[in-house]
């Protein structure tokens, strides 16, 4: 029994399950030298971790050069993006993305100035760096994952375990696609001194560089540099690995290798192997040695719809609609895919504008005849072809029977979470069943349910806290309050009664005077702001009330009012109107207003106003609560020192003494508690035509408190009350209009 | 008449036999606590919104345990109360609330409006608001449940329910929603 | 403008289900040229006939159901059932058996299930057994190998006898042998014989199996078997089940045959008689009503396999395969079940 790492250097192929061989197509671009492209106008540089862990270091208007970091970040994973060439930061915004939703991202838009100017790149000499510092360098040039999944490079450079087997990623499977060929084939040196800073890195037992047989000129250039180099040809081989999509994904390549499968759910890291792809390999190389951040890259434009297919060097932030312009775009727009990617795992582009990305290995540009057309989806026939071209080994068709269904669990339950989107079983499919668009519709759904069952959690946990938070804080108030009961209980039996009513006498006169000289002292901004407050205030009831009557929300109860929604219909459009109102004075006197209050207040004075509002909105509470024990609570709430003697109609109960004390609020609250004394003796009493009656003995009941009030409060009162009775009249008509 | 004796006293020591494995099974196989009620309580939504009834997700998980109707959650959706009825084994029935609320939404916090009256902090289930007396609230919108009750208590109106953008890492593959982009032929950006 | 959007992958195989049904329907050719050489002119028009009314039936009952009907007439689905339902029935059964049984595959058994890839059962033979338990006395008159008849049937007589045009007597007559016995299939032949106490030597020196397997069935196998072949060359099917079923006659009928010589029938026999070929390659592999996974087919051929055989040496029917096929119908969603491959990454069977 030989090794694995044995096995490797004899050159142990293994079969990986299923795979297709789809028209390769790739020699419309593997036949040119990789050209440099125009420079564009205009580069779209997404940001996205900008926010989430990592700052942004450039100012709208900022002018940036070519390399310049545009983020920084703390943290490990942060990746950095640079700017691809010279210019001026012209935006910072949400822009479509190079994704298949083309959902907008933060990007920033450059606008190049056509110098091209770049940082001070800083070569340095490998020898001399440790490897921290190497990391360093390759977190701060941004190199992601090139293959296209962008995964961070210094992450995965830095694992916890020992890498044994470092798999170097040429093999390049997708039809069409040609830029790690071409990369290998023009910069094979710099791809290995890549390789050796990786070596250097993790120190493996073997790297092995896997190449698919169908590009020979690759392999051999990557033969000769290999000889060249440094790297002990025991430990560095090339690998030529037979011709089948999908052999270039981790999980298969892995095992085409050494025979071993990555466990699910876990990366290669676990069982000590690593994967690189050729052009990040490339990248590492540029940014160790020379200094040179990620800002551009191989990517094949290719397709029968190109007028120039090839493979270009791209800055990363182009935005796609150059290249079509470049590159001669022959198709409509309105017939034909963009695709990023390859014609098996790529996406179609729903937005021309969006950029280049450090993914973007190719922009394919196919003729309606190259690419399936749009087919009809038939019913599945369970032949199973599916099953058999599955790199996975799962059951395409179970899960698409499932899927379909949106029986998520079914399908996860068939190991959905496996499924590598490579779209072997779509391409198969007899019946033109779209099972990866299935499966990826699926995921997401499971995704958002997994979400939501940790908020779920969550909050239920939060909830549960809160619960135990009141429960205590609700004991600790008993036992404070049992506390206070007992030395109440105990100064009682002490001390004179007399003299506790007396304490409590004065306390209750002192509670009085503060509250008086707190009013007369407040300034006037004061009052202003309290004065908003309460038009707000007025204004969110009404919008509530007006929704509540809008559903038409019956109040069922016995002593209610005869019709509580119009009267507070009547209030709301008070309260409406005294807000108009106030803002129409505060902003254009001439604005329109047409109730009968609004005359009221227009001439009055902001704090009668404000009065009224807190007025009506206590009364509407009172009206909302329905019952005479929450009015009296209210009062008292409100102002215990206030006279509750003033509205004996009211407090029919009220045994509170009479302070002698009568302030301005006392008197505004007086006439509040008229208007609403008036209220209820309109609602709750039978007999309409004494309602103006009640309203007139009410006002006049009152002449005794007012004489002791200056003039100007006195109108105050008299207004208040006055809205109060023009309300209340209202209401009285609507209620006969409704008889 | 020996066949009837024969046949009484197989039967009666057939039951015994049976008897005692049923006890025995009983004490056995004992299932601790009510795990329906927690059964239900996990396929609840758990937005504590009351909207139930009940004072949160789990008294009404209790509730239906002992029988009440499943029909009483608005936030966890047609979805939800057939996966209950499929627990519970009854019938589903449709919603009692009318179902427009599909799209999950959180509570959004008009600051500058705000007067720090601190109400919807009492009200919010599970303490995602974040302020103090007359000073601005905000919504911590990972904990918001979108549950609703903060709204109504607000004097000056501010609180608003948003919808959750959808973004890149959320986005649910429907490719047939995506509007179809004008493109102009404008060689600027 | 609007954009094409749409999922990976953006290229495809261009075989589609229309292409994999004309097919297997190609190779069936073969087969049905057999069995017209040896036994006339009905399986053609029973084969036509079957066509026609699967097509019109297909049609209308798209109609009611509101689905459009082009593409799923021209998927040759309802062709194909036609095909077997018109093979397995006897030549010479009237014209109203083929009717019914062919509106009650398309209609009953494929669309009352929710159509093509919906239903349980394959819809030829659930079809072929309610015929031949309503009907048992159509659905056993096979006619006699040309060769061996006492008055060769042709075209016209042929019609005479589907359409009704023929008095039961006057048929009598074609289904004489030349020897005047009347005759059943092969198969059919050895069960009468053996509970009538004969043994396989005795039984097997009748006319019939002058040429040592039954005159004229053991080519209209070998002809499937060709057509079999073809697909499984042509990649239409996939050879588990196929194997599966042939795999599970022989070893059964081996043993069998190797402990009693006297009273079972050799394996060879049992393979080219009948419709053993017919329904190995071309009924069992039906995939809609098949197991799915590569272990799954294999289970389900060695069930049918086992069943036909079962049912033909010990049950009550000279041939079983409808029995067979039908039954392990029922279990493929079980086979599925129980045999999940194991997928990448993952330890075994989850």
């Amino acid at each position: 029994m030989l090794t694995l790492l044995e096995q490797v250097d004899k050159g142990t192929l293994w079969r990986s399950h299923g795979g297709i061989h789809p028209p390769e197509l790739k020699t419309l671009s593997s036949k040119t030298t990789i050209a440099n492209f125009p420079l564009a106008s205009h580069f779209i540089i997404p940001i996205p971790q900008v926010g989430d862990s990592a700052l942004l270091r450039i100012k709208k208007g900022e002018r940036v050069v070519k390399g310049q970091a545009l983020t920084a970040g703390t943290s490990f994973a942060h990746c950095a993006v640079h700017a691809p060439t010279s210019g001026t930061i012209t935006a910072i915004e949400q822009l479509p993305s190079n994704h298949a939703s083309g959902l907008p991202v933060l990007s920033c838009v450059l606008t190049a100035d056509g110098q091209d100017e770049s940082i001070e790149t800083i070569t340095s000499d490998l020898s001399t760096l440790d490897n921290q510092q190497i990391l360093k360098l390759i977190q701060n040039a941004g190199i992601a994952g090139l293959g296209g999944a962008a995964f961070p490079t210094h992450i995965k450079l830095s694992p916890v375990s020992d890498i044994e087997l470092v798999i170097i990623n040429g093999i390049e499977c997708e039809p069409y696609i040609t830029s790690d060929d071409r990369l290998m084939q023009e910069y094979s040196d710099e791809i290995i001194s890549g390789i050796a800073i990786i070596e250097r890195l993790l120190t493996p037992k073997r790297i092995i560089i896997a190449i698919e047989d169908n590009k020979p000129e690759a392999i051999e250039a990557m033969q000769h540099s290999l000889n060249r180099s440094e790297l002990s040809s025991d430990n560095v081989r090339i690998t030529k690995v037979p011709t089948k999509y999908p052999s270039g994904g981790e999980k298969q390549l892995i095992q085409i290798l050494t025979g071993q499968e990555v466990p699910s759910g876990a990366i290669p890291a676990q069982l000590g192997m690593l994967v690189q792809n050729v052009a990040t390999a490339y990248a590492i190389q540029d940014a160790v040695i020379n200094g040179q951040p990620l800002i551009s890259r191989v990517v094949t434009v290719t397709g029968l719809n190109c007028e120039t297919p090839g493979n270009y060097w791209l800055p990363i932030g182009t935005q796609v609609q150059h290249i079509l312009q470049t590159s001669g775009f022959k198709g409509d727009l309105s017939q034909d895919k963009i695709i990023i990617g390859g014609p098996m795992m790529g996406h179609s582009l729903p937005d021309v504008t969006a950029p280049v990305l450090k993914g973007t290995n190719c922009i394919l540009l196919p003729s309606t005849e190259e690419i399936a057309p749009d087919q009809q989806e038939m019913p599945c026939i369970r032949c199973g072809e599916c099953a058999v071209v599955c790199p996975a080994l799962l059951l395409p068709q179970q899960l698409f029977w499932h899927a379909q269904a949106e029986e998520y669990d079914k399908a996860a339950s068939f190991n959905l979470h496996d499924c590598i989107e490579c779209g072997c079983c779509s391409y198969v499919c007899p019946s033109d069943i779209p099972l990866v668009e299935y499966y990826r519709v699926a995921k997401s759904a499971l995704r958002t349910q997994s979400e939501e069952k940790k908020q779920a959690d969550l909050a239920k946990q939060r909830f549960d806290a809160r619960q135990q938070r009141l429960e205590d804080e609700k004991l600790a108030r008993e036992t404070k309050a049992r506390e206070a009961a007992a030395r109440r209980k105990n100064s009682m039996a002490s001390a004179d009664k007399n003299v506790v009513a007396e304490a409590m006498a004065r306390m209750k006169a002192k509670k009085a005077a503060q509250s008086n000289t707190a009013d007369s002292v407040a300034p006037a901004p004061v009052q202003d702001k309290k004065a908003q407050i309460a038009a707000a205030i007025a204004r969110a009831k009404a919008k509530k009330a007006s929704a509540t009557t809008a559903t038409d929300h019956p109040v069922g109860s016995d002593d209610v009012e005869v019709d509580p929604i119009d009267d507070k219909k009547a209030k709301i459009n008070a309260a409406i109107a005294r807000a108009k109102a106030k803002k129409a004075q505060q902003n254009n006197p001439s604005a329109k207003t047409s109730a009968p209050d609004v005359q009221v207040n227009a001439v009055d004075e902001k704090k009668a106003k404000v009065a009224a509002a807190i007025a009506r909105a206590k009364a509407k509470k009172q009206l909302q609560a329905d019952g005479d024990k929450t009015q009296e609570k209210v009062l008292v709430d409100n102002d215990t020192a206030l006279a509750t003697n003033t509205v004996p109609n009211t407090n029919k109960e009220s045994t509170e003494t009479t302070l002698a004390a009568d302030t301005k609020k006392a008197r505004i609250a007086a006439a509040v508690a008229k208007a609403k004394a008036k209220k209820q003796s309109l609602t709750s009493d039978d007999t309409e035509a004494t309602n103006p009656n009640a309203v007139a003995n009410d006002s006049s009941t009152d002449p005794a408190a007012e004489s002791a009030l200056s003039p100007a409060e006195i109108k105050k009162a008299r207004i208040a009350a006055a809205v109060a009775k023009a309300k209340a009249k209202k209401a009285q008509a609507k209620l006969e209009e409704k008889e | 008449m020996s066949g009837i004796v024969i046949a009484v006293v197989v039967l009666t020591i057939l039951a015994l036999i049976f008897g005692i494995l049923l006890g025995f099974a009983a004490e056995k196989f004992k299932v601790e606590g009510d795990p329906l009620a927690e059964q239900v309580e996990a396929l609840l939504p758990q937005t504590q919104c009351g909207q139930c009834g009940y004072p949160g997700c789990k008294p009404y998980a209790e509730a239906i345990a002992n029988g009440d109707k499943i029909n009483k959650c608005p936030p966890g959706g047609t979805a939800t109360m057939e996966k209950i009825a499929d627990l519970v084994g009854v019938d589903p029935e449709p919603l009692n609330a009318t179902e427009e609320i599909q799209e999950k939404k959180v509570a959004y916090i008009r600051e500058d409006e705000c007067i720090g009256c601190t109400k919807c902090i009492q009200a919010c289930p599970v303490d995602a608001i974040l302020g103090s007396g007359k000073l601005m609230h905000t919504v911590i919108t990972d904990y918001c449940t979108g549950c609703d009750l903060c709204v109504a208590p607000c004097p000056v109106d501010c609180i608003d329910m948003l919808p959750i953008e959808q973004t890149t890492k959320t986005w649910n593959w429907q490719l047939n929603a995506i509007p179809v982009k004008q493109v102009q032929e404008d060689p600027q950006c | 403008m609007a954009f094409k959007l749409a999922s990976s992958p953006h290229l495809k195989v261009q075989l589609q289900t229309q292409s994999v049904m004309r097919r297997v329907i190609l190779c069936a050719l073969p087969g049905i040229a057999a069995q017209y050489y040896f036994f006339g002119w009905g399986v053609l028009i029973q084969v036509l006939l079957a066509i026609a009314v699967a097509l019109l039936s297909e049609s209308i009952v798209l109609k009611l159901r509101k689905r459009p009907i082009k593409p799923t007439i021209s998927d040759n689905s309802a062709v194909l059932t036609a095909l077997l339902i018109g093979v397995s029935l006897p030549s010479i059964a009237p014209w109203w058996i083929v009717v019914i049984g062919t509106l009650f595959a398309i209609v009953i058994v494929k669309h009352l299930y929710g159509g093509l890839g919906q239903n349980i059962f394959n819809p030829a033979m659930a079809a072929y057994v309610m015929l031949l338990i309503s009907f048992p006395v159509q659905m056993t008159s096979w006619s006699v190998p040309l060769s061996l008849a006492q008055t060769p049937m042709d075209l016209g007589l042929t019609l005479q006898a589907i359409f009704g045009a023929m008095t039961p007597e006057q048929l009598n007559i074609y289904k004489l042998g030349f020897d005047g016995i009347a005759m059943a299939t092969p198969l059919d032949t050895v069960k009468t014989d053996l509970s009538l106490g004969l043994t396989i030597t005795e039984s097997l020196s009748k006319s019939i199996f002058s040429d040592g397997y039954g005159v004229g069935w053991f080519w209209v196998n070998v002809a499937y078997l060709l057509g079999g072949i073809a697909m499984l060359k042509l990649k239409v099917i996939r050879w588990q089940i196929s194997v599966g079923v042939i795999a599970a006659i022989f070893v059964c009928s081996s043993f069998d045959y190797l402990l009693s010589p006297d009273t079972h029938i050799g394996p060879l026999l049992q393979l080219f008689s009948g419709a053993t070929m017919l329904a190995a390659f071309f009924i069992a592999t039906d995939p809609v009503t098949a197991a799915t996974s590569v272990r799954g087919r294999l289970i389900f051929g060695a069930l049918i396999g086992v069943l036909v055989y079962v049912i033909r040496t010990y049950g009550g029917y000279p041939d079983a395969f409808a029995f067979a096929v039908l039954l392990a119908n029922l279990c493929a969603p079980f086979i599925d079940y129980y045999v999940k491959p194991r997928s990448y990454g993952h330890r075994s069977g989850n």
